[in-house]
């Protein structure tokens, strides 16, 4: 078994390979970005099932390893070093879903109502959000609104001088934004236009640069 | 305070304030049925005396005192389901930072005094929620293991703080006692430390 050319991409990439980037890269920018959006971004189910099957693979492969009896010393400290990259990329990977199912609960009742915003769920997390808005719904019901005369059972009460009912992202947020190339020009609050020069990072309001963000322009930093 | 000098919603200002007192201090009080009774009960009156006073306004413009009750109205019922949803997250960290386990969470006395029944439901039928969601992806990895410090090490020097019994590890099944130190797999007893007992050593 060649451990070298079958570790997690990254640790010993291929200088050659550049500069398309590892699966486990584009992960990493996923995450970032899901972490610092405040809506919840698309998902990319074809990368997470394949770093998925590396992983499985990788660790079937230490383990195997590990069991060997006439292993080196240098090739016990290579699954070392494997089975620690697995395990921090598995954190990454945890840490990438319950951010999402985070937002997903927060935003339930939004999302349940925006065909848009859908599209961006994969199958499970889709399930998870209808489930979750008639479980809090239930639970409103139950505990208040089953109690309350008719007319004030309403879950999204349209009222002028009160804010909405049903939870939105808040897209005014400012977010530090790191260019990937030469961007722009967007439009600034003031009105005017600005460049983004590449590699440069900048600080700006999330709806500022939402369309360069799903272009892959930009990342969140 | 007597009954007669409390304005409208005087009992549901009340209510949001036990809310944030349990957020600035992390605990989470005994669900107030009380109160969220007596303001369901204003609630009932205000909506009869608009529908009196509506019922008796004789041409197309309502009474301007109409406006005053519907605002009270709409405002005591975003505070209840404010303080509802406001318990529902509170629940719902709880539950996440035992490493979604539901059994502890119900069986600590503390907690569980402090829940209303459907609250208790709501914990339950969130917990299957969640478990679904897992078994997807429950080949490779628990999703509900900790996401607050990146692991550096694979194995990990733990001291045993509650007996839990015998242990699969990968060295064999181990029997933690409490008192003992093991240097063991993080990914075999990750669930533990979350759960409160194992705790980590640090050197």
């Amino acid at each position: 078994m060649n451990i070298d050319n079958d570790v997690i991409p990254g640790l010993f990439a291929d200088p050659t390979q550049l500069p398309k980037e590892s699966d486990l890269q584009e992960l990493l920018r996923l995450w970032q970005n899901e972490r610092h959006a405040p809506e919840i971004l698309p998902s990319n189910g074809e990368l997470l099932s394949r770093v998925l099957d590396q992983i499985r693979r990788q660790s079937d492969d230490a383990n195997a390893l590990r069991r060997d009896a006439n292993l080196s010393e240098e090739e016990h400290y290579m699954t070392m070093l494997v089975q620690t990259e697995v395990e921090r990329v598995k954190f990454i990977i945890r840490s990438y879903i319950r951010t999402r199912l985070f937002k997903i609960e927060q935003f339930a009742r939004h999302m349940t109502n925006d065909p848009e915003i859908q599209a961006r769920l994969s199958q499970a997390e889709l399930t998870h959000a209808r489930r979750y808005t008639a479980l809090v719904e239930k639970q409103f019901t139950t505990s208040v609104l089953g109690h309350l005369p008719d007319t004030q059972r309403g879950l999204d009460d349209d009222v002028p001088t009160l804010p909405n009912m049903v939870t939105e992202p808040d897209k005014d947020r400012p977010v530090f934004i790191h260019a990937r190339q030469a961007c722009g020009p967007v439009q600034l609050p003031d009105g005017s236009g600005f460049e983004i020069a590449n590699d440069s990072i900048h600080l700006m309001r999330y709806h500022t640069i939402e369309q360069l963000l799903a272009r892959g322009e930009v990342e969140l930093v | 305070m007597s009954a007669d000098t409390r304005q409208f919603c005087d009992l549901a200002h009340q209510l949001v304030t036990e809310s944030r007192r349990s957020t600035a201090t992390d605990t989470l009080f005994k669900y107030n049925d009380p109160l969220v009774r007596s303001i369901i009960r204003e609630q009932r009156g205000l909506e009869t005396i608009v529908d009196n006073a509506l019922a008796q306004s004789e041409d197309e413009t309502p009474p301007a005192s109409v406006f005053i009750h519907q605002t009270a109205i709409l405002r005591n019922k975003r505070c209840l389901l404010a303080y509802h949803q406001h318990r529902l997250n509170f629940l719902k960290n709880l539950y996440w930072s035992m490493g979604g386990a539901l059994p502890p969470l119900l069986s600590s006395p503390n907690i569980r005094a402090n829940l209303s029944p459907s609250e208790v439901d709501f914990l339950r039928e969130y917990n299957a929620m969640v478990m679904d969601f897992r078994g997807d992806f429950s080949d490779e990895l628990d999703i509900a293991s900790s996401v607050t410090i990146p692991p550096k090490d694979i194995h990990v020097l733990v001291r045993v703080v509650k007996d839990c019994g015998v242990i699969q590890t990968e060295l064999g099944s181990i029997d933690f006692q409490r008192g003992q130190r093991f240097m063991v797999r993080r990914a075999d007893i990750e669930h533990l430390i979350v759960q409160g007992y194992l705790e980590e050593v640090q050197s």
